[in-house]
């Protein structure tokens, strides 16, 4: 079986029509990014707490905007995280100007409050397991003889249970949830019946980062990236030639701005795992302009004489097959990723989605046509001064 | 077999059973990050002024001391608004020699400059060792904390090795909010005498003409009523000079005071027990405060000579006063902190994510292997067999180098085997093209792995490259991603220039005369 065998696709013929585009579209993610609606840092970049919250029901969103804009601290969002169903949201709240420190406890007591707990009663969703163990010893359902440290040890496994269900589930909608629990004694079932506080949330992460990591972390993320490219351009630069170099970049950019403004329509924060993801795309996008790289520079060296163009042209044909087939793999992969990775990664994957086929497109269209413009202007410039 | 052959078979063979004797077993030997296992990565900051400030005010306290006892007590003695000195107007009348030798006796670490006042600043090399040392006894009293907390696999280092920033990481944990109190309290224990007590500030102070007097100060506690229920605020002066802090203690643990509520009962060392055993014969029927964190959590009367224990009392649950027990036994902090950073993750989401990715991932590559199968035919089980071997490679490297995997080194991972892929599917269609040009099997292979060999040193290099930058440059999650990357890459060169090569080679080694090569 054979794709694209022994094509020959005049690629650098249509180059400006292309570079147009690209150039079109690269203002347009420009604009998208700097302008309006603008880049959307997440908790990493831009600091403040950021709580996953999973709910037993859909809440009312209203509410617990009101709950936190009562504790007047900092500007809150909220935002659905993951398939509908689940119920879970991601509740972001801004530090008050210039403040360090961690307010996930002050927002978790104001939803507390909100949503009827803080009542002294167990709290079956937001309790450590040491917690719900000694206070189950307190109570004393199933009346164990000895001391308070003997009931501990009565209650311990029950409240491990208890908590395993709930890293298992995420929350623990109500007594009945209970039920099949075969560690928990009838006592203690029936007793949590009656006295603990199920909620209507669980806490699933939270996440707090005070303005100067935030700003450090920018800062270091920027460094790190800026001197990666540099030391991409300066080896594509010792083995080819410096335009490719150049090329190679250019191409890098445009992918990055592309994917970047993606990010924007999309409503994506920028978080450091989306820093890595595009680095990845990077990573691809250089992958591919080198491996035609490569087919240039042999190609130049066995058909010396041949005008750039076309060897440009063969180069891009030869390696064409590769390329799609390559290029629809990793896509595929990536798509799986995205489809059905889950909320976590599926930034990283759309990036990726987005990202692989816009690099693709980058080696043939961006970083070849920039080395050859270069190389064709720096030829011209040769042969005037020789003329002179 | 060619001896050739044979010797690549065993370097491949011993490659491979290295990476999975570091693999196995996979939950053990692959440690994953907080943000795929759960578990809280917290970073925080050394208040080291806190430090700096106590050492500048124990000098002023030495001076205040020193000259009052010869007779001439200072007139104005005050700590500069930066922090790190004090200024001190002599009383009048003391003649320069007394001032002189004290400010040798006891100011050896300040610089002096002379005025009018004397301003006297700690010498930057001595703050600097302060504040160094405040991290450090931050840091170990941290560990100490979270051992006896007993968290296990816990991280606790020092960000940069000047730094005031100490990174914890404790994976597991399942009541974050509980561990962030016990790693946050200075526990700073003093227990002074009390002076005076009175419901408001200003009535305690009446009696001094609303003045708190030099050697001493006001600090306000709780008041509890019988069941623990805070009813008011009550204030205290005391003296400033405590009779023992808590570096005098030997151990403490949770028990239960007269009413059967949870208490910390503490024992002393052998030389707080001789001051305290002194303090408390002399002072019968005397207050003391037991201060805790600049608050007082109990004035009991002095009853009888106390020598080596004592109990804190106070609204505690039993986990409350364990938790303090715990800190105590684990030491003071020298400094206050500051969270500047907190990541939980709760497990159920990091389980989840993880079941989804490797679920969405095995697709991916499921599908990938039977592309190959389809694409290239008898060559694409040869692929398929790199690809697997990469994947083994990898894990074992990761588990040997005891590296942690998190949601950005997935990300290097996928880029990895990308390139993997890539790799195989360059040299496969370089030897369809040499095949196509009329060259034998034999000549094909040789050529596409010769040809494609500079183009997958070039792309390798190329990245790992930009990988090494981002290693140097970057934080946390981007490091792991160029970790990965890094030693994936090198093991994606083997396997798809070396291994694939050598299965080749041995195939066709089998046969004396080759026609076709299924590719």
């Amino acid at each position: 079986m054979r794709f694209f065998h022994n094509t020959k696709i005049r690629f650098m013929e249509y180059r400006w029509y292309w570079i147009i585009a690209s150039t079109a579209l690269n203002l347009v993610a420009i604009g998208l990014i700097f302008f309006a609606p603008g880049f959307k840092y997440g908790v990493d970049f831009a600091g403040g707490t950021q709580l996953t919250l999973k709910f037993s029901s859909e809440p009312d969103l209203g509410r617990i905007r009101n709950a936190l804009e009562g504790l007047k601290l900092g500007e809150v969002t909220i935002q659905r995280f993951d398939e509908a169903n689940l119920h879970q949201y991601l509740i972001h709240m801004q530090n008050p100007a210039g403040q360090e420190g961690d307010f996930t406890a002050h927002m978790l007591q104001a939803l507390e409050k909100e949503f009827g707990g803080g009542t002294g009663k167990i709290e079956i969703n937001l309790q450590g397991s040491d917690a719900l163990r000694d206070a189950l010893a307190q109570a004393d359902p199933d009346q164990v003889a000895g001391t308070f440290d003997d009931r501990r040890t009565h209650y311990k496994p029950m409240a491990d249970e208890i908590l395993s269900l709930r890293k298992r589930a995420g929350i623990i909608k109500g007594p009945e949830d209970l039920a099949s629990l075969t560690a928990l004694s009838g006592g203690v079932k029936t007793y949590l019946a009656q006295n603990a506080h199920f909620g209507d949330f669980a806490l699933l992460a939270a996440e707090s980062v005070g303005p100067v990591v935030g700003k450090d972390l920018r800062e270091k993320a920027t460094y790190a990236v800026s001197f990666s490219l540099l030391g991409m351009l300066i080896y594509i630069w010792v083995r080819f030639k410096l335009q490719y170099g150049i090329g190679a970049i250019v191409a890098n950019i445009h992918d990055t701005l592309i994917t970047l403004g993606a990010l924007v329509v999309t409503g994506r924060a920028i978080n450091l795992p989306t820093i890595a993801a595009l680095l990845t795309l990077v990573g691809y996008s250089t992958n591919d302009t080198v491996v035609i790289f490569d087919r240039i520079r042999e190609r130049l060296k066995l058909e010396r004489g041949k005008p750039l163009i076309t060897v440009m042209d063969e180069a891009i044909n030869a390696t064409l097959s590769r390329t799609i087939i390559t290029s629809g793999l990793t896509w595929v992969v990536v798509l799986a990723l995205f489809i059905f990775g889950g909320d976590v990664i599926n930034t990283f994957a759309f990036v990726l989605v987005i990202g692989i086929i816009v690099g693709t497109y980058s080696s043939i269209y961006i970083a070849s046509p920039i080395a050859l413009g270069m190389s064709n202007w720096l030829e011209k410039r040769k042969q005037a001064r020789r003329r002179r | 077999m060619q001896r050739n052959l044979m010797w690549r078979w065993l370097l491949i063979g011993a490659v491979s059973v290295l990476a999975v004797y570091f693999m196995l077993p996979p939950d053990k030997r692959i440690h994953l990050g907080l943000d795929l296992k759960g578990g809280i990565h917290l970073v925080l900051q050394v208040n080291t002024q806190d430090a700096v400030r106590a050492e500048v005010d124990d000098a002023m306290e030495r001076v205040r001391v020193d000259l009052t006892e010869k007779g001439f007590a200072p007139a104005l003695l005050q700590r500069l608004p930066d922090g790190d000195g004090f200024q001190l107007r002599p009383g009048q009348n003391t003649p320069a020699k007394t001032l002189d030798k004290v400010i040798d006796d006891r100011l050896a670490e300040f610089k002096i400059s002379r005025g009018p006042e004397i301003a006297a600043t700690l010498k930057p090399e001595v703050a600097r060792a302060i504040r160094d040392i405040a991290v450090r006894q931050g840091l170990e009293t941290i560990r100490n904390r979270v051992d006896q907390f007993g968290v296990s696999e816990p991280v606790i280092q020092r960000q940069g090795l000047e730094g005031d920033r100490i990174v914890v990481q404790l994976p597991g944990v399942d009541d974050p909010a509980r561990v962030k109190e016990i790693i946050h309290s200075t526990a700073f224990l003093e227990i002074k005498p009390v002076e005076r007590t009175a419901p408001t500030e200003e009535s305690l102070l009446a009696t001094s003409s609303g003045k708190v007097p030099e050697d001493s100060e006001v600090v306000s506690g709780d008041i509890e009523d019988m069941e623990g229920r805070i009813t008011g605020k009550e204030y205290y002066l005391l003296k400033k000079a405590s009779v023992i802090t808590g570096r005098d203690l030997r151990n403490a643990r949770r028990s239960q005071d007269q009413y059967g509520q949870p208490a910390v009962n503490f024992t002393l060392n052998p030389e707080g027990a001789r001051k305290f055993g002194g303090y408390t014969s002399a002072h019968i029927g005397d207050r003391m405060a037991i201060v805790l964190d600049n608050k007082v959590r109990s004035a009991p009367v002095i009853r009888g000579h106390i020598t080596d224990s004592g109990i804190i009392e106070g609204n505690f649950t039993v986990q409350g006063a364990e938790d303090l027990a715990l800190v105590l036994r684990a030491g003071a902090l020298p400094a206050s902190i500051t969270y500047l950073e907190e990541r939980t993750v709760g497990p159920s989401l990091g389980r989840d994510s993880v079941k989804r990715g490797l679920r969405a991932g095995m697709v991916g590559l499921i599908l990938v292997a039977v592309f190959m199968l389809v694409y290239y035919k008898g060559a694409g089980i040869n692929a398929n067999v790199a690809l697997i071997l990469n994947a083994i490679l990898l894990l074992g490297a990761i588990g040997a180098l005891k590296a942690t995997l998190t949601l950005p080194g997935i990300a290097g991972v996928i880029l990895t085997i990308g390139m993997a892929v890539d790799s195989n599917v360059l040299v496969f269609e370089r030897i369809r093209e040499e095949l196509e040009l009329g060259k034998t099997v034999r000549n094909g292979v040789a050529l596409g792995f010769q040809r494609a060999f500079a183009t997958i040193i070039d792309t390798h290099v190329t990245t790992i490259v930009s990988a090494l930058f981002l290693f140097q440059f970057g934080t946390g999650p981007i490091k792991g991603f160029a970790v990965t990357l890094t030693v994936g890459l090198a093991i994606s060169m083997f396997t798809s220039v070396f291994v694939s090569r050598t299965i080749f080679e041995t195939l066709l080694s089998r046969r004396a005369q080759v026609k076709t090569l299924s590719i």
